[in-house]
């Protein structure tokens, strides 16, 4: 919101420099942003001069060569190339070292080969205004050599930020309310002179015949009627006010409407009596697909949440928002209607957000106005119209309902205050601040604050509190030393896990990476084809590449690797964690996942070769993360994927399901194809891991001891020829099986291990070996080799029953 | 007589022993002197010929001649042995040359960031508390005391999920919208309804905004919500822990304000404005760091908490923008874009 600190002086005393407020107000939270408009404030090094002499320059016809007096003691010589002026005009010069708006630096330089100590300036060159036809020059006899800013001090525009909560601030009073609390000075409210009566219903004198409300939305509506108006332009002070703070001025009666709502904050509709269909006004809601034309020409259609002032043909209104071209005050009018009312905030922000018609009136209403202004504004805008279009109001004005809300007292005590500050605060401090915001207060055994209209929002003891810290200032607070008594909490085990694998991956030469969540329908269809995308679509995305939530931490990173490998980068290593949404049988489910990507043909060149990493190098680097972070993989058979985007069938894996084990892990080459299209160079293995939350809600208990065995164990290998296609970890559990299942109690076998695997020479083709190699150990002896042969032989017998494996020879 | 034979055998062993360079020669040597038919052995077969009583200093200078060869013998060994382990680590090497494979890993500024600030706050008894990203309207809104017609809530704001979408492990109130948390502040509640106070927690997280992409906003970003709640905690207390934190981050030499603000769940709520004297363009000047204020009476009462026993503070700032700060990243999109060349400079994990 734009506040004129010239205008706003007028309700108030201001400080000198009134530049103050741009320090003071924000500590009253009210935030004041940069703006072009506070420029007065950074116009260092221009000053008032005054043109002594002018010359011709001698190389250009253009240019000529002044004299101009700047405050020093010679003056400076300044070539120019404007014409507009006359010797003894006053001007704004910038000397060397000022920097323009525009981000020019004066220096002293030459131009055509004469000097020039500075430069004479336009409006628009300082950014004081539009004009830039020749130089700006200034009214009356400004003192040589003062600062431009002193001269333009009083004009300045203040942008204010107004916080969701201070609707009462967005107004020329509203803000000098809060400059008089700040600085005990009063309030100058402008002085009213319009009387009329209240009267419920439309009479004879009344401009229009029916004034119904048909909506509990409008709960308090005042109808004024002024006849025998002249429209004309309005008059220059009043015109500056309104283009000060950015609008535009239209007539007198529009613009008064206007000025009243930016100084009272009370939005004001003016009605032309003659366009008025049937002489009567009805507050009532839109009907569906009713249609206006707003004063923006854009036709618009209506719902039946909208709340329009209509006639009884058509909507001349939206509530609160914005007029129809078919009501609108022009040339010709000369009787008028003017609205003041009371619109339920919420229906004003929501038909305004339907609508996407943001105005200054609905702004106003959808932060609540003070309803006890209402009547106010409406005279104050009365006085103004009679004054500067003539007419004459009718005596008595319609008021329908009632303000819906007035004063309020809250009830506190000061150990309630000094309670929620931390600090001591003598009664008197806390009844002074309350008093200076315009509080009344009562001392009785408790205080009793009554908070006028204006401040919908404080109605409770903690908003006092707020009130009161607002008033003593905060920029002074000094913190506390707080003590840290002892609590029973650890980290969410959520946030120990990804920490956990960050730090591993990490180790393990994996760079960290992150990536947006939100990914485009295109890429997901792509590399997800089987997914239900629906269940992961937003409702109401903004850009058509962030369009759903991603199901996956791999796109994110093989753009990465795309990215790097394009720019040469040595990087072909990344990891990311993070949340993924995946649909599931029960609904979609948010998962933690942990991923990470090799592109192994992208690896720098280096001076010795090393070992390529492949499926088992990457299995390898799941173990140690699992190991690290204290998680299992999920039981059951490592299950090739076969035909399954993204990756590539036959060198690719999954464990686990997310939605039965609360865990899944795929790893492998990721599709070739796929990679190709990112134009990476060489296969991606790719590590994906997908964790459900509640896995790891379980307390963990720390584990207990084993004893193990201090003897030796006895080694045996054997060797079996089965199936190619037969799993290695098929028969690796086999054996263990019947080994344990043959082998005594006495003895006891630790995990069976694969150490060989061959086909080839020797084998039939459609046949591998797999060696195995067997440890067992008894607790209380070393085992002797009897022993130990006679269990192995049972061994083999068992598994040449129990299975179709040959005993390699 | 005899012992000069003998010390003739020793020489000849030790002499015979200094051309061996391999194991097999060493075998063949071995077996020329202590072999059955080896030298010393035939030798000591001649004790036979040797007068009864000369027999005993016979056999002993025998096996000191012996044992002096075994030992010969024993210690070319271990120097053969050597010399194989030493041939098995290949050529001595160039320790100029550079490492192999030459990849290391990295974290990420963000999550360094994060860890800081958690830090931080451990030290002083704040543990982390997660949630999920996928909210619902009661848990991001409602519960926070913002009101159902809040601007914040809009759709031009908030990214919604289609009203038919269900979310199995994310819990609902009613039957209100899933949205993605627009900030961490929803933490807050979740935790508040799980666990009792006394209450110190600090939530990092990822949140979203309805926002273009640009070199100031982003479509997600991260933050880090942190909630008191305790007997007696105060605005001066409010004031004490953000100081020390800030303290913490920025240096011990920064000032500090409290500056009067609004957010619907808190009250009193503050903007905290930070002057650091040496962060480049911005030292000695005001910057707004982060929000905070006293926890709402309305929202501990909607979390079944008495807010006359328990008072509390929250606040959040955001980690792109404390990132960007300390170490003066002037674009937020070189956080998602990964580029090495910006990720090798903050990579180190201290």
């Amino acid at each position: 919101m734009k506040i004129s600190l010239n205008w706003l002086s007028d309700y108030v005393n201001l400080p000198s420099p009134a530049e103050e407020l741009i320090d003071v107000l924000p500590m009253l939270g009210i935030e004041v942003e940069e703006s072009e408009e506070n420029h007065s404030s950074t116009l260092d090094h221009v000053v008032v001069g005054k043109v002594l002499e002018k010359s011709q320059h001698p190389e250009a016809d253009r240019l000529s060569v002044c004299s101009v007096e700047v405050g020093e003691q010679t003056p400076a010589q300044i070539v120019c190339g404007a014409t507009n002026f006359k010797l003894g005009d006053s001007v704004p010069v910038a000397l060397p070292g000022a920097k323009l708006p525009g981000g020019f630096k004066i220096k002293k330089s030459k131009l055509r080969g004469v000097i020039s100590e500075g430069m004479m300036c336009s409006a628009k060159e300082l950014e004081l205004g539009d004009d830039d036809a020749g130089l700006l020059i200034l009214p009356g006899e400004p003192v040589i050599g003062q600062p431009i800013t002193d001269v333009f001090a009083k004009s300045s525009v203040l942008e204010l930020e107004i916080t969701a909560n201070r609707g009462d601030c967005l107004s020329h009073l509203g803000v000098a309310r809060e400059v008089s609390a700040y600085y005990e000075t009063p309030v100058k409210f402008p002085e009213i002179k319009t009387t009329a009566t209240v009267s419920t219903e439309p009479n004879q004198s009344c401009l229009v015949e029916s004034l119904q409300i048909k909506s509990a939305n409008c709960p308090y509506y005042t109808l004024w009627s002024i006849k025998g108006i002249k429209i004309a332009p309005s008059p220059d002070w009043l015109v500056e006010k309104i283009e000060s703070i950015g609008l535009r001025a239209i007539n007198n009666v529009v613009d008064v409407t206007n000025f009243v709502l930016h100084e009272t904050g009370q939005p004001l509709h003016a009605f032309d009596v003659s366009k008025i269909s049937g002489s009567s006004i009805i507050v009532r809601e839109a009907n569906d697909g009713e249609k206006i034309t707003t004063l923006d020409d854009q036709e618009r259609s209506l719902t039946s949440q909208m709340l329009v002032i209509a006639d009884h043909e058509k909507p001349l209104v939206v509530a609160g928002i914005m007029g129809s071209v078919d009501a609108e005050v022009d040339q010709d009018t000369t009787d008028i209607v003017l609205e003041s009312a009371w619109f339920n905030p919420s229906s004003v922000r929501s038909t305004a957000r339907s609508l996407g018609l943001h105005t200054d009136s609905s702004q106003r209403f959808s932060r609540d106005v003070d309803p006890k202004g209402v009547e106010y504004a409406a005279k104050r805008a009365i006085d103004l119209i009679l004054n500067l279009a003539g007419g004459e109001c009718i005596n008595e004005f319609v008021s329908i309902g009632h303000p819906p809300r007035g004063s309020r007292t809250i009830e506190i005590t000061p150990s309630f205050v000094e309670k929620r500050c931390g600090f001591d605060i003598p009664k008197e401090n806390l009844i002074e601040s309350w008093k200076r915001l315009g509080f009344e207060v009562e001392e009785s055994t408790s205080l009793k604050v009554t908070v006028p209209s204006f401040r919908s929002e404080v109605d409770r003891p903690i908003d006092l509190v707020e009130e009161y810290l607002r008033i003593r200032g905060t920029a002074d607070l000094q913190g506390s030393k707080f003590l840290t008594p002892s609590l029973e909490r650890d980290n969410q085990p959520s946030y120990d896990l990804c920490d956990l694998a960050v730090d591993n991956l990490i180790g393990q030469g994996y760079q960290e990476t992150c990536n947006y969540s939100l990914r485009s329908a295109d890429e997901i269809s792509k590399w997800f084809p089987k997914l239900t995308k629906i269940d992961l679509a937003l409702g109401n995305p903004l850009t058509a590449d962030h369009t759903h939530v991603r199901p996956s931490l791999l796109p994110g990173l093989i753009e990465v690797l795309a990215h790097n490998q394009h720019n040469l980068n040595n990087l072909s290593r990344v990891f990311e964690t993070g949340r993924i949404f995946q649909p599931g049988p029960r609904g979609n489910a948010e998962l933690i996942s942990i991923a990470w990507v090799n592109a192994i043909g992208s690896e720098k060149k280096n001076w010795k070769d090393s070992q390529q990493s492949d499926f088992f190098s990457q299995k390898n680097s799941l173990e140690r993360l699992l190991h690290a972070v204290g998680l299992s993989i999920p039981k059951g058979l490592w299950k090739s994927f076969d035909d399954e985007f993204p990756w590539q069938s036959g060198y690719a894996a999954q464990v686990g399901d997310v939605h039965k084990n609360k865990m899944e892990i795929a790893l492998g080459t990721l599709s070739l194809n796929l990679s190709k299209s990112y134009n990476i160079k060489g296969p991606v293995l790719a590590v994906e891991i997908l964790i459900d939350p509640v896995l790891l809600n379980k307390r963990r208990k720390p584990n207990s001891f084993t004893n193990f065995g201090t003897f030796p164990p006895a080694m045996k290998d054997l060797s079996l020829v089965v199936e190619k296609s037969e799993p290695a970890e098929l028969v690796r559990k086999k054996v263990e099986e019947i080994a344990q299942s043959v082998l005594s109690n006495e003895i006891s076998l630790d995990p069976v291990s694969i150490f060989d695997v061959f086909a080839g020479k020797g084998l039939p083709e459609n046949k591998k070996s797999i060696a195995c190699s067997l440890r067992m150990r008894a607790e209380d002896r070393t085992l002797g080799e009897k022993e130990v042969n006679q269990s192995f032989e049972k061994i083999i017998l068992g598994i040449e029953q129990d299975t179709i494996y040959e005993l390699r020879k | 007589m005899e012992n000069q034979n003998l010390q003739v055998l020793v020489a000849d062993a030790e002499t015979a022993l200094k051309s061996v360079s391999t194991k097999s020669q060493w075998e063949q040597i071995k077996a020329t002197f202590l072999g059955p038919n080896g030298s010393l052995t035939q030798f000591a077969k001649g004790i036979g010929s040797v007068p009864k009583e000369e027999r005993p200093a016979f056999g002993k200078s025998l096996n000191q001649a012996k044992g002096k060869v075994e030992t010969f013998f024993k210690s070319k060994l271990t120097h053969l042995e050597d010399l194989e382990d030493i041939k098995s680590l290949g050529e001595c090497i160039d320790p100029t040359l550079p490492a192999s494979p030459t990849f290391s890993g990295g974290l990420h500024p963000l999550t360094k960031t994060k860890r800081r600030i958690i830090s931080i706050f451990r030290k002083i008894g704040f543990t982390v508390a997660e949630a999920s990203e996928v909210e619902t309207e009661w848990f991001c809104f409602d519960a926070l005391n913002t009101p159902d017609d809040h601007p914040a809530r809009d759709e031009q704001d908030t990214l919604f999920f289609p009203s038919s979408s269900e979310w199995a492990n994310v819990s609902r109130k009613k039957k209100e919208s899933y949205l993605l948390r627009t900030h961490t502040s929803s933490v807050q509640i979740r935790t508040l309804l799980k666990e009792k106070p006394p209450l110190r927690i600090i939530a990092p997280g990822r949140c979203f905004r309805r926002d273009t992409v640009d070199a100031t906003h982003s479509a997600n970003f991260h933050q880090t919500e942190g909630l008191f709640v305790d007997q007696n905690v105060t605005v001066k207390d409010l004031k004490g822990v953000l100081d020390y934190f800030l303290r913490e981050l920025f240096g011990g030499k920064i000032e500090t304000r409290l500056r009067p603000s609004f957010f619907p769940f808190t009250e009193p709520s503050f903007e905290v404005d930070l002057k650091v004297p040496d962060l480049g363009k911005l030292s000695n000047k005001w910057i707004e760091i982060m929000g905070c204020g006293m926890v709402d009476p309305e929202v501990l009462g909607l979390v079944g908490v008495d807010s006359d026993e328990w008072t509390g503070f929250a606040f959040g700032l955001g980690i792109e923008r404390v990132t960007m700060l300390l170490h003066g990243i002037d674009d937020i999109r070189h956080f998602y874009q990964n580029d090495q060349r910006f990720l090798s400079q903050f990579s180190s994990q201290v």
